[in-house]
Order: C-alpha cells, then structure tokens, then sequence
C-alpha cells in the first residue's frame, strides 16, 4: 500500500521539536511517511499539511516567501488539501494580520487577525482554557467539548464567518479557537503543548480527516 | 474561562534535581528527566526547570537534560538560570525550552529583553525577577538575594514589559524558602502595575497558600518544596483550589 505523505512546514517560526515528536509517535507502524518542508515543495506530492508558528504574523508570512513555500502552499490550500494551522500557521489563513505592521494573509479563510481589545485582560492570553464546540467534527468528536487546551496569544481571528468557526473559546469575549472550511482547519492553542487531549486532536486529524 | 496554572519548579545540576539554600547543604531530590515525566503525567499545567550551577562544565549536561525532558512531556516547558545572552537563549530554545527566564542579564543589559523578543516573540520571553525588601523600598536584587540592585521593584516590573517580556516570574526573597506563604503584599504591587501575566513564586507550605497566591491575581502558581517532598500532590492541590471556586484544569 503507497504510505500517505504528511508535510511539517519549518517556517522558522518557533521549535516544531514537539510537534514533529508527536507526529512520529502516531504514525509509527502506520502507513504515512512525515517530511519537513524547509523550502519550495511540490504541493501534488503531500496528502497533509501541518504548519505550526509562534511569534508575529507578518514575520512567518515573509519567512514563508524567503523560503519559496508560499506559492505552492497557496496552490495546496487553494485546492482544497488537507492542511492543520496551528497558533499563527491558523491566523495566517486569514485575509489580513494587524500585529507589527498590516500584511496580507493567505486569504483562504475571510476574517482579520486582531489584539485583543479589552484592556482589563492580562495579554498575552497564556494558559489553559476551554474549548465549545459549535458542531461535531472528525477530528474534535464531542468528548472534546469543554476540554482545557494550551493557549499563548494577543490576536485572535475577527470578522471571520460564522460557519467557519468550529469552536469558541472565552476570555474577555468569545473568540474562535478551532476553524474549519473544507478541509482546512486551524487552531489557535498549541495542540502539541495540550497534554493527552492534544494529542488525540491532533491523531485525530492525521487517522480520520 | 483561564485557569490558575500550577507550575512545579525543578532546581536542577546537570541532570539531578535538587534542593538547598544557597549552596549549602544541597540535598538529590531525584533524576530530572523522571520528575518531569511524572509532573506532566500527574496533571501539572507547565513545568520550570532552572540551572542553579549554570558552570561551562555542568551547562552541556544541563542543556542535554532540557532535550531529554522536552522528549518526554507535553506541556509547556520554562527553562532559566545562567542565560546571559541571546545565543544561551536560542540554545535553550533549540533544546526544546518554549520560554526561555532571564534574570540578572536583564538587570544588568535590560536591551537583551527587547532583543531577545523582536528575535523570537514575546511569549517565549519571561523575565525572572527577584524583589526584596530594603530600608522600606521593594528593591530588585540579583545572586540569590546577595546583591541588592538600585533598580526599584515596580519600575522595573513596568520597564520589563515595554521591552517586550511575555510573563514575569516573581520570586520574593522575603518569603522564599521559609514556607510561609507566598509574599502577597509585593505580588498584589506587581500584579497592579503590569498587563502581562505574573507567576507567584517563593514561600509555598500549604494549600491555604496556594488560594492566597491565587488572589493576588498571579495566573501562574510555583512551588517546588511541597511537589518534591510528596507533601502534596499536584490534583490534591488542583481539587483544594477549585473547591475554593478557584478555575483550575482537572
């Protein structure tokens, strides 16, 4: 049996230590192979993209072109492939990013990426906090409702379609912390930091997505 | 809603965990790789590791302790103690450290915060601090206490966040060690004065403790006595606080 192929996007955007460690233990003795994508890549080649980021938008955006990823990424999530955002690889989906500076996003999800506006809240949001689911979904089944995850982040998804939003999270207001359109989902907590529920998330989205 | 996050803190030398009060007397609590593995696994909510001998011999061992650990855990790492410039950092980082603590070289090249942050984002940045009372002035002190800074508490707390730190751990010389509670008073004035998130740290002996920190309005709480001597677990202390109405993950 031809072995599916998962991409791991190094868009120097923070460790992907973690992540890559996770996703070697799940697929062990399964039929997938794991590559890390460092630079221009044949986007027909991979049934999965995972792209984990830190730090600030406009940074991993033009890290993503320096590293000639952007083009075939785009063409990847413009048809529709299998991709897992994670924390910024999740904001960068959207069509603009107002941390630094104003930069254009991959425009596949509609929405910004704002701060957090209410001043009383301690930012960054940094801990654990809970997920509501608004549907079922492969890869975050019911017993995922009201689970605590791993969150650091000042800018949350805005404007973004109601539709669009699998889960919700609260601090100060609601804000999206899954997303999903077609099978392009993003996450705005760190599911290789969120212990056993984590995990299973993200085993979920590589076994059953 | 956010929870109150319990952090054990691992004082470590090479590879061993350890306990001691400036030097003296230092005790083996246990290996370092198998008290993470068994915090993570017990429902701790991030883990902190520090290099308190952070010597050029003792520091390749510690580094490959922070790999080891990393490896083995999936919650969110802390590791501090002898950073002293941006590629100790990026070392930490690419060992496998999520956030990376500074503390005397922030006092003393307060720059390193601002660089360290535009390289590798705020969130990863924390920056350790230790206050001390002095002749009735909250003072920030540096080598375990020993050395008293003409930096006041507040003010550096403040100048610590405009240079891009992600979360302060606070670290009370007045109460740490002692197992009398956490230093409430100076944590209240931290907490007041920053919008960054504060860890509590310094003076944990009971549960009782553990809600008090939690009202001064530190997001995060360090202990490392009562975890490392089994005087408390970590879900005891977790149930204990969320029957105080305190949220915590269960």
């Amino acid at each position: 049996m031809k072995k599916k192929v998962i991409g791991l996007i190094d868009g120097q955007s923070g460790n992907i230590g973690s992540i890559n460690k996770a996703i070697k233990d799940i697929i062990k003795g399964r039929p997938y192979q794991l590559k890390i994508i460092k630079s221009h890549f044949n986007y027909t080649s991979f049934d999965k993209i995972i792209l984990p980021g830190q730090g600030a938008y406009a940074t991993l955006m033009s890290n993503l072109k320096k590293l000639k990823i952007i083009q075939p990424l785009k063409k990847y999530l413009n048809n529709n492939s299998s991709y897992l955002g994670i924390c910024v690889g999740m904001q960068i989906l959207s069509d603009w990013g107002y941390e630094d500076k104003t930069t254009r996003g991959l425009g596949i999800i509609s929405g910004d990426i704002k701060k957090f506006r209410n001043k009383k809240l301690i930012i960054p949001h940094m801990g654990w906090n809970t997920i509501n689911l608004n549907k079922d979904d492969t890869i975050i089944e019911n017993n995922f409702d009201k689970k605590d995850f791993y969150f650091v982040h000042s800018y949350i998804f805005q404007n973004i379609k109601k539709s669009d939003v699998l889960a919700f999270t609260l601090y100060g207001k609601k804000f999206p912390s899954i997303v999903k359109k077609g099978n392009i989902y993003g996450v705005q907590f760190h599911p290789e930091k969120s212990h056993k529920h984590g995990l299973n998330l993200i085993k979920n989205y590589i076994l059953k997505s | 809603m956010l929870k109150t996050r319990i952090i054990p803190c691992l004082d470590v030398i090479k590879n061993k965990v350890v306990k001691g009060v400036n030097f003296k007397n230092i005790r083996v609590m246990g290996n370092a790789v198998e008290m993470a593995k068994y915090y993570s696994l017990s429902g701790a909510d991030e883990l902190c590791m520090l290099d308190i001998n952070a010597s050029y011999q003792n520091r390749k061992t510690f580094i490959k302790t922070v790999e080891s650990i990393a490896k083995v855990i999936n919650i969110p790492l802390t590791v501090g103690g002898g950073v002293s410039d941006l590629s100790d950092i990026t070392d930490l980082l690419n060992a496998g450290a999520d956030k990376v603590s500074i503390n005397s070289a922030a006092v003393k090249n307060p720059k390193l915060i601002r660089q360290a942050s535009l390289r590798h984002g705020s969130q990863c940045i924390v920056v350790a601090i230790d206050g001390k009372r002095h002749k009735n002035k909250m003072k920030v002190v540096i080598k375990g206490g020993r050395e008293i800074t003409k930096n006041e508490l507040i003010t550096w707390a403040k100048q610590v966040q405009s240079l891009g730190a992600g979360e302060i751990l606070l670290t009370s010389m007045d109460t740490d060690g002692v197992q009398n509670g956490f230093d409430s008073n100076m944590l209240k004035k931290v907490t007041s004065n920053v919008g960054i998130p504060v860890i509590a740290s310094g003076g944990v002996g009971s549960l009782e403790h553990f809600y008090l920190g939690h009202l001064t309005k530190s997001t995060g709480l360090l202990a490392a006595s009562v975890f490392h001597s089994r005087k408390y677990k970590i879900k005891t202390v977790k149930k204990y606080l969320s029957s105080k109405g305190v949220p915590v993950r269960l």
